[in-house]
């Protein structure tokens, strides 16, 4: 646990990183993510609890002793040293001798593909090269432990989405273990083993990106990791097969089984990923088409359903000639991907803050 | 009415072109966004047409107005920027009140018109509540009420929502294209997020190198783009090498480098021409024959599977397949992928070579 004055940043945050596994902290601003990584750097201390490598407690050994490095936002590169002399900056290699050096500063610079930059200054990189070349540096003093702080924030979004597959294909190949914070979702599913989702200094949720999105424990995860639509209404039937909810209209909708009992408050969350637009006669809620926004792959469609708000769906481009905005349709999902959850304590809107 | 218009518009600092001959025509009402890589000079535009930078050749109209010598506040337009710049020390419906004070409005104008923008962007609720105290998001939708309680209709957004989180973000581009569309804004939207620019623009601009690539609606920018750059740029695509070997009248029959030929749309190339495919991850699939590759990577997307397969040709293809059939394939296996031909665009292959010519930075 981790408190700065009246803010609890980390309260009570268990977590098990495995060998060679890459681990994305995800959460929103303000979470306590960053927080979490200087802690396991030994960067800050934490008031309460532990902070163990391999079983070895290392709560209190200053950073550089943890064999952890944190690779900030930043980058913090020397301005006035090349590339080359950036990444080997590093204690440890300084006592490496002059012939493995040569060596290894040839295999990183390939590593990260800057060969032809080696003697290039910070400032006359890109934002993806400086992010590389950082990286170089990280990795050259051999940590056990690789912490990476936002490492994609600062770059174009087209660019981004190239160098998630290069981050994580580099840290696999040289079998590190990393936890990466980003408040990126489709960032931590594409690059996570396991995903761990923070909020108000707490992880609510570890589990690997298919169980984080098929499976969340609370309505905040099911809209913070892919968006979700909501009904909101009272469990009218409970068995084996499913469970049904019903709202104060009588719109009557069905989801997977649920331990909320019969007659309780409750609140359906279902992918907008996996609500469909359906014939009107086939569906249990109708509603008209708001607005529809082409998004590439997919066109995203908002559709108002009296009384119980707005429901949106992705539905292929090729189909995009089928609907229009003003059309009535139906709306729907499979029932096996509608979960339920008791209706949160704080009210919908509070629970699903993300800002 | 705030038609914007730039005519041979050059900017150059130093020796370096920031803008190069930019034509560019936006109509009154028309949500635009100028979307490009870091340093491609998009940014520089807009501070042109704000009045913020002098062009260094051309000429910037607004409303047919010839705008040299004009300074920003005598354009009559809202700015927002990146970075949320709310007065500190002012509550938020003093902060939005700022524009109409300024301008000298009635005395019922200065009552009234910022608590319907304060009411607009749903914030009525925290009025009295100084900027400290609001969220990265919240901060971002004062900003833009206090723009359009100005009273402008021409509305510059510079990175609107680069600092917010990406969520946050998602939310409020729904938002910003919501609110200026109810008001019939001219707006002109800078980013370097093209799902962004997908979602909120009529039309989108792409730049480069301080020229205009290419410019038209979000879904021919991403179904038909005229450039290669484009294909790449705005929604991710495969592009592979390969020679034509036939083209006839409903498709052209193009050799990969593994000799294997392939299917593409209808096109002006000759046999012998060296071209450049390009095809959607998702119009990709899995068949009985085509392009003979590896599965490498699978990665879950939520409600699909990415897959990337490396093909005999070299090249490396992602497709798509649904959660479910994932279960169908394995790292190492064995595929062949193919396209219906509709869904393979072809591009002359550029003399510099493929990479150079999509180069993100």
């Amino acid at each position: 646990m981790k408190r700065f004055s009246d803010v609890t940043a980390a309260d009570g945050l268990d977590l098990t990183v495995n060998d060679r596994e890459y681990l994305c902290l995800l959460g929103p601003t303000g979470a306590g993510k960053t927080t979490a990584l200087r802690v396991i750097a030994g960067l800050t201390v934490p008031d309460e609890g532990k902070v163990l490598f391999d079983g070895r407690e290392v709560t209190h050994l200053e950073p550089e002793k943890r064999n952890a490095v944190l690779l900030s936002q930043t980058y913090s590169l020397f301005p006035t040293m090349t590339v080359a002399e950036n990444i080997m900056f590093g204690p440890d290699i300084r006592k490496v001798p002059e012939k493995d050096k040569e060596q290894m500063l040839f295999s990183l610079l390939d590593l990260v593909r800057l060969t032809s930059r080696a003697d290039s200054y910070p400032r006359e990189l890109s934002g993806g090269m400086q992010q590389r070349c950082a990286l170089a540096r990280a990795i050259a003093t051999s940590p056990d432990v690789l912490l990476l702080d936002e490492p994609l924030r600062a770059l174009d979004a087209r660019l981004r989405i190239d160098l998630r597959r290069d981050l994580k294909s580099l840290a696999r190949t040289l079998g590190l273990t990393v936890v990466h914070v980003t408040h990126d979702q489709d960032e931590a599913l594409v690059m996570a083993d396991r995903i761990a989702i923070i909020r108000a200094g707490r992880i609510v949720q570890v589990g690997t990106p298919a169980e984080v999105f098929d499976e969340p424990v609370s309505p905040f995860v099911a809209n913070f990791v892919g968006q979700s639509n909501f009904f909101t209404g009272t469990v009218v039937h409970s068995g084996p097969e499913g469970s049904v909810v019903e709202d104060e209209a009588g719109n009557r909708v069905k989801a997977r089984p649920t331990d909320v009992a019969v007659g309780e408050k409750a609140v359906l969350a279902v992918k907008v990923g996996h609500t469909h637009l359906l014939k009107l006669d086939a569906a249990a809620l109708k509603g008209k088409i708001e607005r529809m926004l082409f998004e590439g792959r997919v066109v995203h469609v908002d559709v108002d359903v009296a009384g119980a708000g707005r429901f949106s769906a992705k539905i292929p481009s090729s189909y995009r000639g089928r609907y229009q905005v003003g059309d009535d349709v139906g709306i729907g999902w499979n029932r096996n991907k509608a979960k339920v959850f008791p209706y949160p304590e704080g009210g919908l809107e509070n629970e699903l803050k993300v800002d | 009415m705030p038609v914007v218009e730039l005519k041979g518009v050059s900017k150059r600092f130093g020796k370096v072109v920031a803008s190069s001959d930019i034509d560019l025509r936006i109509e009154d009402g028309e949500y635009v966004t100028i979307l490009g890589p870091s340093g491609c000079g998009k940014t520089t535009l807009i501070r042109m047409i704000a009045g913020i930078l002098e062009p260094s050749e051309g000429q910037v109209l607004i409303g047919g107005r010839d705008m040299s010598g004009i300074p920003i506040e005598e354009r009559d337009i809202g700015y927002v920027f990146q970075n949320i710049a709310l007065f500190p020390h002012l509550n938020m419906l003093e902060n939005v009140s700022y524009g109409p004070i300024v301008k000298d409005m009635s005395e019922e104008d200065r009552q009234t018109i910022p608590v319907r923008y304060l009411e607009l962007v749903n914030l009525l609720d925290r009025m009295k509540v100084f900027p400290s105290a609001l969220s990265g998001g919240e901060q971002q939708k004062v900003a833009l009420a206090r723009a359009l309680a100005s009273g402008a209709r021409l509305l510059l957004l510079d990175e609107p929502l680069s600092a917010l989180d990406a969520r946050v973000r998602m939310d409020l581009r729904y938002e910003l294209r919501r609110i200026t569309k109810d008001l019939g804004l001219t707006v002109l939207h800078v980013t370097h997020d093209q799902e962004e620019a997908m979602t909120v623009s009529d039309r989108i601009v792409l730049m480069r190198n301080g020229r205009i690539v290419e410019s038209n609606t979000p879904e021919m920018m991403y179904r038909a783009p005229k450039e290669l750059f484009t294909a790449n740029f705005i929604g991710e695509t495969n592009l592979l090498a390969g020679v034509v070997v036939e083209n006839r009248d409903d498709r052209t029959l193009v050799e990969v480098r593994d000799g294997t030929v392939v299917e593409a749309q209808p096109s002006k190339f000759e046999p012998g021409d060296a071209v450049v495919i390009s095809v959607r991850p998702e119009r990709v699939h899995a068949l009985e024959e085509g392009l003979n590759a590896v599965v490498r990577t699978m990665s879950f997307m939520g409600t699909y599977i990415r897959i990337t397969a490396e093909a005999d040709s070299e090249d490396i293809l992602g497709f798509d397949v649904p959660v479910p059939r994932g279960r169908d394939f394995n790292i190492g296996d064995n595929v062949h992928l193919g396209w219906s031909m509709a869904s393979a665009l072809l591009y002359p292959r550029p003399p510099g070579g493929i990479a150079e010519a999509v180069k993100l930075e």
